[in-house]
């Protein structure tokens, strides 16, 4: 019954998909977030895509998945940590056995899941490799961004689409000062707005706050803590979902996303909430996600639904194992897809989140996840409101 | 060799395109001359989420029983990472996950049909459940091979990642097999934690891997790994029958070495990680990180022995094998959970002639591919030990 319910929507959509044209709105007019009788929303409908991507040649083996960016042709880029990769995964390159080899840590993927473009893992002329990847942005240019979040990484960098060197900006070898305008201290991710040709950068495991530099010359323009505070280094402890909320980010700040609409959203991971800023760094509001969550934190990684209004916002909780949608306006959660474990649709530490122009969406797990997976975006649902609907496999 | 592989899978995606909704991937390829090795394919939906925010930990044992369904056996809580087990924990850190029950049952569609497993009265819970055979009676085998030491490593998120937690207290080594009804009703225990008397016992044993049952006889096989041997006892009283070790000579228990290629194959089993019986009554025994099978009579006369990826080393290449679903079983399937794939070797001759997987995390490859077993209708099912903690399926096509 329900799936015949689902697959009728789901047809439907399709058909009104086709007739409004892709760039029109990704869920149609009934898609709203509000309330309905009987307590149920329509919200975007994912399905995992279990045949993406295709495994890669050369004996290729991935480690920790900490980064995913789609390009403007729709390719699909991750920065994975090859040195996280075991002696019995890479037993080709110990020679103890047929496979396999670590795979170069950036990876380009066409939207058939082959592998195109990979490099990347050592230092060159004027850069330095971070001594933990962290993070992947392609941005407006199609230049590739990467933070870094081993000890003494004080730097991202800037490089073209085939891995020629561009810039660096900060150095390694520091340790936390949220407040320099020299350096960052183990940057998550960084988003480049193509109004301004500024990056957004979240400084991150080792500093608190988000810092805005110059996308060409590198140079710093602003910064903010939590609320728009000034920084502050200082050890805030464990986070303690009874203890009033912290007027700093806690470590790590995890993800800083604008939206078509000119607001920060960041991921203040541990403290399990977002924060919504200005592109000035005025603070706005703030919603917690699975305030309860300790360890890892709920609030992992950010991205806005594809539609122009981005009315939802995908979030990555890779301690509950799950993505949380919320609309994007009112922060409220509105469901939830995903579980835990190693199956399609499955998770163990999702980490990093990308939309493609079709609104399809891609995750990373960190971890021993170690995998990049697509959610085909397949119309709407009706869910009860928060409601959680657990692994999301093809219904045919 | 390579190209093929490539044109093949450029093939079936292709077809998958045109059949629009199948998902199959990875063939398994014949590599060679002589029989057709049987083609298989994954498939990414099988079983069905077990839900309740329940995981598998890194199994340990598959097989299938005579109403074709399969049965898994895993490491459940103890071989999760602090950060994928955040609601078992002290307070509470997360939604998800717990460690799914040691002894799962599937019927054909994936369904979880039966669950048990864990401490009881009158036996003694291994520490890690290893191998799983059901027998012909519909009774459940459960060997306790005990845990290796924690592996030295990379420590964010791994086992024992994430936040720090006490030490366990130490526990006795698991020394036994255990008999239950298909409900989980305890019925016999073989041997006991700690209690280890060497290879000649006729009482104890040491970390066994697996349990094989030979109905004609209502004898249970047991590749009893700290031992080096194959150990046989009566499967209603538990009493000892015979044992043997490598070449059905006597079991010693002197150091092997690292394992070394080039060297003339050891006169000792390194390992004993399985042992299977074929229809005709021949009694297959993985001698894992020596990489090769050998073949014994069922009174443990040595009959023959096959060398699998001889240069694998580390974990070796011969972790568990089950026999084609033909009436003449012409193919064993070997899980090479170091080579991250499942070797298809001619039964007659012992010679490879295919393989499937290759490494990796998404469906159709493997981590630690060290469990397989064969259903009625052909298909394949595998487990992956460690960071794999998958089951997958296999279709005959």
């Amino acid at each position: 019954m329900t799936r015949t319910k689902n697959v009728l929507i789901g047809a439907m959509f399709v058909a009104l998909l086709t007739l409004l044209g892709v760039g029109q709105s990704m869920f149609g007019q009934k898609a709203a977030a509000q309330g309905t009788a009987g307590g149920t929303i329509e919200v975007p409908r994912f399905e995992v895509d279990p045949t993406f991507p295709k495994p890669m040649p050369n004996g290729w083996y991935q480690g920790m998945s900490i980064g995913v960016s789609a390009d403007a042709q729709d390719h699909i880029w991750i920065v994975h940590r090859p040195d996280s990769v075991s002696a019995k995964e890479a037993a080709a390159d110990e020679k103890t056995g047929a496979c396999c080899s670590k795979a170069p840590p950036i990876l380009e993927f066409d939207q058939q899941g082959n592998l195109l473009r990979h490099w990347g893992g050592q230092d060159g002329p004027g850069y330095q490799w971070p001594s933990s990847n962290h993070g992947i942005t392609v941005d407006y240019k199609g230049n590739v961004w990467i933070g870094g979040n081993g000890a003494g990484d004080g730097h991202v960098l800037k490089f073209t689409q085939d891995g020629k060197f561009i810039m660096q900006v900060g150095k390694k070898g520091v340790t936390a000062d949220s407040n320099s305008t020299e350096h960052f201290y183990m940057v998550a991710k960084l988003f480049v707005d193509a109004k301004t040709n500024e990056v957004y950068v979240s400084d991150g495991y080792g500093n608190k706050r988000v810092a805005v530099i110059d996308a060409d010359t590198g140079a710093f323009k602003r910064y903010w803590g939590a609320y728009g505070n000034k920084p502050d280094d200082m050890n805030m402890g464990r986070y303690n979902p009874a203890d009033p909320p912290i007027t700093q980010f806690r470590n790590p700040v995890h993800c800083a996303e604008l939206s078509n609409d000119n607001l920060v959203y960041v991921c203040d991971r541990v403290n399990d909430r977002i924060q919504v800023f200005t592109r000035e760094g005025k603070f706005i509001k703030e919603a917690w996600v699975s305030k309860t969550t300790l360890g890892d934190g709920s609030a992992w990684d950010i991205v806005f639904s594809k539609d122009p209004q981005q009315r939802y916002i995908y979030l990555a909780d890779g301690h509950d194992e799950k993505v949380w949608i919320l609309d994007r306006q009112s922060l409220d959660i509105l469901t939830s897809f995903g579980d835990g474990g190693r199956q399609p649709g499955q998770f163990y530490a999702v980490h990093s989140l990308a939309v493609d122009s079709k609104g399809n969406l891609y995750t990373t797990e960190t971890y021993e996840g170690r995998r990049l997976q697509r959610f085909l975006l397949k119309g709407t649902k009706k869910v009860p409101k928060g409601g959680d609907q657990g692994t999301v496999w093809p219904t045919q | 060799m390579k190209r093929n592989h490539v044109l093949c899978g450029s093939a079936s995606v292709l077809a998958l395109l045109l059949a629009g909704a199948t998902l199959v991937q990875n063939h398994a390829l014949a590599q060679g001359g002589g029989a057709q090795a049987p083609r298989l394919d994954v498939d990414p939906l099988w079983p069905k989420p077990l839900g309740n925010h329940q995981i598998l930990g890194s199994v340990t044992g598959v097989t299938v029983d005579a109403q074709n369904h399969i049965w898994v056996t895993h490491r459940g809580l103890d071989s999760l990472g602090g950060n994928e087990k955040g609601p078992t924990l002290t307070p509470p850190a997360s939604q998800c996950c717990f460690a799914a029950p040691a002894v799962l049952e599937f019927d054909q569609p994936g369904n979880l049909i039966g669950h048990w497993g864990g401490p009881g009265q009158g036996y003694q819970w291994p520490q890690a459940p290893s191998g799983i055979a059901v027998d012909s009676k519909g009774n459940v085998w459960v060997a306790g091979a005990g845990v290796d030491p924690p592996p030295a490593g990379r420590g964010r998120g791994g086992p024992g990642g994430g936040r720090a937690e006490a030490p366990a207290a130490p526990v006795p080594g698991d020394a036994h097999v255990l008999k239950f009804s298909r409900t989980g009703q305890f019925l016999l225990q073989i041997g006991a934690p700690g209690k280890m008397e060497g290879p000649d016992s006729q009482t104890t044993l040491n970390r066994p891997t697996m349990v094989a049952y030979d109905a004609a006889a209502n004898e249970i096989y047991v590749a009893d790994g700290g031992n080096r041997r194959v150990v046989v006892f009566d499967a209603d009283k538990g009493t000892y029958k015979r044992h043997w070790g490598a070449y059905g000579e006597k079991p010693g228990d002197a150091p092997s070495g690292p394992y070394d290629p080039a060297a003339p194959p050891p006169r000792q089993f390194r390992d004993v990680s399985c042992v299977k019986i074929s229809r005709d009554n021949q009694v297959y025994v993985c001698d894992r990180r020596n990489d090769r099978i050998q073949v014994f009579q069922k009174d443990g006369k040595f009959v023959k022995e096959a060398i699998v990826s001889r240069t694998t080393l580390g974990d070796g290449a011969v972790w568990d094998v089950a026999f084609s679903s033909d009436p003449q079983q012409q193919f064993v399937f070997v899980a090479d959970g170091h080579d991250k794939k499942v070797l298809i070797l001619q039964r007659g001759t012992l010679q490879q002639v295919g393989s499937f997987g290759d490494g990796g995390r998404l469906p159709g490859r493997f981590y630690a591919v060290g469990s397989v077993s064969v259903d009625a209708q052909g298909n394949v099912y595998t487990g992956e030990n460690l960071e794999g903690k998958r089951v997958q399926k296999w279709l005959r096509r």
